[in-house]
Formats: structure tokens, sequence, C-alpha cells
């Protein structure tokens, strides 16, 4: 046995070492194992045996002699040649050997690669299950991950589905363009089943809901009976309440066509009462929420050339944040242009846009809102700001929604701003919110829409920039046109 | 001028040289011998010895030879029994010299006591 081992171990040698020591060596290994018995001698032996052998071995592979004589002749001039690194010819059993290895290592690489690729839990798994990591950390980025319900929602008050939070639309949206996202995921780490009483109480209250409020009672009815007959066929198969709220707005867009029509889930329970109502301290704490997010002003620069630079996540209530968002665009004021980036921007507070918009006037503009009623259409402008002329930029993307979408159309049918980026969400309708049970709501649009600038906003369609780039190229692209205005209009110097 | 494998030479090739001074042997002999006149501190495995011995060979500082007559050990016909060569003879005097002029150094510096060589 011990023989046998050493003879492994000399095959360690280089062939030349080998052929003509290979007998010898082994030979001195038995007289070895025959003078010196015992288990303390036999211990030293192998010592040596595995020192010797460590030892030798790189020594015995730089001599091999007919490797280093056969190398070391120079190529015949002008003649392909190769050189024989070794005098006997492969043997047999090391073609086999080596054509097993590799065939073993090949398919082991390709093992380990697809069972990598199919465990759950592993990265490349969890890449698959995640494709579109982007859309949420942006939005997450623009509102970080509250434990508030995501509506702040009111039943038909003064505050409408424009105030959704962003996240909520943006969630929804992306759930929408890549169905196989589970967007609500982030408000919901541990997914629990739907259960069938479940289902049904939420499909019968969004579908009343909708007969209820909906603007137009014909496609309402529609849309809800849609509902109801989709759950009778079985086809709301969502394995979370985050993907049911998905599936079934889904749904109710596909009949509608309304993009402003949304069902939402919320892990943490709804408030049951609308805002207007809600008691002082849940009415502190949610200012305080939206406070915290600095009301949504991710980053208000100079950048280099005197480029003002706003880039706002969502629109808000300006009853809280009106003199954060207006130190926001004062700080620009001596800017030379404005880039507003609105790529993250899920929406809002009409009031809001209105407001941020109408420093980029000096005189009264007609301002279109389509939450309001045609008739109480406003005006904006602010005599004497220092914004008026300006040159403007929006940022836009395939989360920029709602009323960051209203904000991006109004000012480009005004002729007062350059849109650049990707067309836009698409959510043109405004309405309400309405609890269906302690989890999930529905917000719905209540009024239709009188246009004064064109035949179609950009419901459904988006808003299609002036100038469409990749949204990530899109503040390159700004700064350059910027760039290049404030130069031409100071002229040659 | 080539560098040659054995310059300086190395303790274990100086043994081998050494061990065969007064008769020819095989490898395991040489091992044993080696170790005897080395006080046990030198006991060369057989890779070390083999890859000596064919270094040494390629120097033409010990040649291959037959079994010496008396040796009757079992396989004593299959053995490859070494000799010194008249230039492995000169090898190992001038590398003995040159230790010896090493201990002389030793010992003016103090550092060797010992029989003046």
């Amino acid at each position: 046995m011990s023989e046998k081992i050493y003879a492994l171990l000399l095959r360690l040698y280089p062939a030349n070492f080998r052929n003509r020591y290979r007998e010898e060596s082994l030979h001195l290994f038995r007289d070895r194992l025959r003078d010196e018995p015992g288990f303390f001698a036999r211990l030293r032996l192998w010592f040596d045996l595995l020192t010797d052998t460590a030892l030798a071995l790189p020594r015995a592979h730089h001599m091999a002699p007919s490797a280093v004589a056969v190398a070391n002749r120079g190529p015949l001039a002008g003649l392909p040649s190769f050189d024989i690194l070794d005098r006997p010819p492969l043997r047999p059993a090391a073609i086999v050997f080596a054509a097993a290895l590799s065939l073993a290592g090949t398919g082991g690489f390709f093992l380990v690669l697809s069972y990598a690729g199919v465990r759950p839990g592993s990265r490349l798994a969890a890449m698959e299950e995640h494709p579109r990591p982007q859309a949420h950390s942006q939005s997450s980025a623009a509102t970080p991950p509250t434990t508030a319900p995501p509506a702040a929602p009111s039943a038909g008050s003064a505050i409408t589905s424009n105030a959704v939070a962003p996240q909520a639309a943006a969630n929804a949206n992306a759930a929408q363009d890549h169905p196989a996202t589970t967007p609500a995921a982030t408000e919901s780490p541990v997914a629990r089943p739907v259960d069938p009483a479940e289902l049904h109480r939420v499909v019968e209250g969004a579908a009343q809901n909708l007969r209820d409020h909906y603007f137009d009672p014909n496609i309402a009815q529609h849309a809800a009976a849609a509902l109801v007959a989709q759950e009778k066929l079985g086809a709301d198969n969502a394995a979370t309440p985050a993907e049911l709220a998905v599936l079934l707005t889904r749904q109710i867009r596909s009949v509608t066509e309304d993009r402003h029509l949304i069902v939402v889930y919320s892990a943490m329970p709804l408030p049951s009462a609308p805002l207007t109502a809600l008691s002082p301290a849940a009415l502190a704490a949610w200012h305080q929420d939206v406070l915290r997010q600095n009301c949504f002003i991710e980053k208000a620069a100079i950048l280099p050339h005197i480029i003002g630079y706003l880039q706002l996540n969502a629109f808000p209530d300006p009853s809280i944040c009106h003199q954060q968002v207006a130190t926001a665009l004062a700080s620009l004021n001596h800017a030379g242009a404005i880039i507003f980036d609105l790529r993250t921007n899920g929406g809002g507070m009409p009031d809001m846009v209105a407001e941020v918009a109408a420093p980029l006037f000096d005189h009264p503009v007609p301002w279109y809102n389509p939450k309001a009623n045609p008739s109480d259409q406003p005006l904006i402008g602010s005599p004497g700001s220092p914004l008026a002329n300006k040159p403007v930029y929006i940022l836009t993307s395939s989360i920029t929604l709602s009323g960051a979408e209203q904000f991006a159309y109004n000012l480009q049918m005004l002729h007062r701003a350059t849109v650049i980026g990707a067309t836009t969400g698409g959510s043109a309708h405004v309405g309400a919110f309405h609890r269906i049970d302690d989890h999930y709501g529905i917000g719905i649009p209540e009024t239709r829409i009188i246009n004064p600038y064109s035949d179609q906003d950009w419901e459904i369609v988006g808003v299609t920039p002036d100038i469409q780039v990749k949204p990530a190229d899109a503040l390159t692209t700004a700064e350059r046109l910027a760039e290049t205005k404030l130069r031409t209009s100071r002229g040659p110097r | 001028m080539p560098k040659r494998k054995l310059d300086p030479l190395p303790s274990a090739a100086f043994q081998i040289l050494l061990s065969l001074a007064g008769e020819d042997r095989h490898g395991y002999g040489i091992m044993r011998q080696v170790e005897e006149q080395s006080g046990g501190r030198m006991r060369l495995g057989p890779g070390t010895l083999y890859s000596s011995i064919q270094t040494l060979l390629d120097e033409k500082l010990i040649e291959e030879t037959g079994p010496p007559s008396g040796d009757d050990a079992p396989n004593a016909e299959r053995r490859r029994y070494y000799r010194l060569t008249s230039t492995g003879r000169k090898l190992a005097r001038s590398e003995a010299d040159r230790l010896a002029d090493l201990l002389r150094i030793a010992r003016v510096r103090k550092i060797y006591r010992g029989e003046y060589v």
C-alpha cells in the first residue's frame, strides 16, 4: 500500500526522470521500509519523502533535459516549426485522462452556472425576479419607503388622486409596462396569499366605487362588469395582495383606457377617515412625513455656466411646503436658464404645479388644470418675476406622471419650455381616492376634461418631448442646450 | 559563458561525490553513506538524490558502472551503481580546498576553533 502511494507521488515527476529513476526510487523506498521498522521510523520516512518531493519536484521539472534541449533549438529561417517538449509520445492513458478532465471541467462549470441561476435566493435568481430595480430605486429615492399609507387618502375631498403618493403611481405604471414585476413588494416585504373572501371583497368594492364615482357612467358600468366577470372566471390569480392591486388596475385600465384609475394596496392600514377629517395627531404625522422628505425637493443647485437645476420628485401640498418650494425656486433667481428635473416625479397637488409654474411668466396665462371645472380654469403669472424670461428645460421619463405631466404639457403648449427625455407615462385624469377596506383603495377621476390648448392632452399617450433622448442622457442634453443658448444670447465676445 | 549547473556546488552534490570517493555505490548506498558521513544531518530523499545524480552524470563528474563483484544483495544486478570520475574527484578536491580556505578565514576571525587544516 505504502509503495503504491509512493508510486503515485512519483508520477508528479517529469517523464524523463520517471523513465530513468522510477525503479531506483522504488528500490530505495523499499530498502528504507525494510531497514526502518517501527511507527516513528515510518513516520520519519514519510516526512522525509514528502519534504523531498516538495523540494525536488520544481528542480526536476526545471532540469527536464529533453525539453530544454529541444526548445532551445531556434526555428529554421522562414519555415514554420514546432518545438517538441518531450521526446516520448503521449501515453494513451494521459490522453484519455486529459479528455475526461476537460469534459468534467466544462460540465462542472455549466452545472455550477445553472445551479446558481435557478436556486431560489441566489443572486442570479434574484435578478431574474426583479428585472427592473432601477424603476423602484428611482421612485424610492424620491420618496423613501414610508410606512404611511400611500395615498394620504380622502374620499371626494379637496385632495384628489393627484395626491396619490408618487411612489404608488410610479409603481403601478412600472407594473403595467412590466407585468412580471411586483412593485408593491417594497411596501409589503412579507408576501401572503390572497384568500377568496378578500378577493371577492376587493373586486366588489372596486366595482361599486367605479359605478358610484367615475364620471362616465357607461364606461364605469362596463369596467365594473368586467371586474366581476373576471373574478368569476378565476382570472384574478394573484399571489400577493400587492399583485392583486396591480392586476385589478390593469383590468380596469384595459376597459376604460384611463390610466388615472388605480387600485392601491397598502400593507399599513389605510386611515378610516378622509384626510380633512383626520385627527390632528394623524394630520401632523403626515405633514411631518412630507417635511422629512424635504417636500420632495431632491436637489436645487446652480450647475456650471450658471444653469439653475431643480429636481422635484413630487408636487407637495402648498399648505405644507409653500415656503420650501418658494425658497428652492428663489435660489435659482440669478441663474441664466432653469432645468426642471421631473424624471422621477409621479405627480402631486395641482395647486403646487401652478405655484411652481407661475414665476415663469410675468403676465397672466391660462393654466390648464384637468382637475378643475372648465369654467374655473385659472390664470397664472407673477409680474416682475426674475425667472420669467429665462430659458426653461424640463426633463422627463416614462415614470413622469400626472401633475408632472401637467407641468411639462402646459409649458410645452405655452411654448415656455423645451421638454427633453422620454415620453411621459400618460396619466391625465385626476380623481378622488376611495377606501375599499383597511388595506385596499381605488383612485377614481370624477370630472371630464376640457382642454383649452388642444384636442388631446397627455392622457394615455403621454407628453411627447421636444427632444427625445434616453432619460439618463436628458440632463447632459439640457445642460448643453442651455449653455449654447446662453452663449448665443450673450453674443460674441 | 553559460553558467554551470554545479557552480557553486550544492551541498547534496558534494556529499554524493564524497560518498563515492571510497567505493562505488548504488542510490540507497549513497543515501546511507551520506547520512553516516553527515552525522545523520542529511538524509537524501529519492527526488533530491536522483536529481543530483542526474546532474552529476550530465557533468561527467560521476558515471554509471556495473555492480561490484562482491555485492550479493538481492536485485543487485538490476541496480545502477555509480563511480566517481577523475573530473569528479578533482572537483570534490577543489570544493574541499574552497571550504578549507573558508575554515582558515573563520579561524583567523576567531569564529572557528579547531585543528589547522
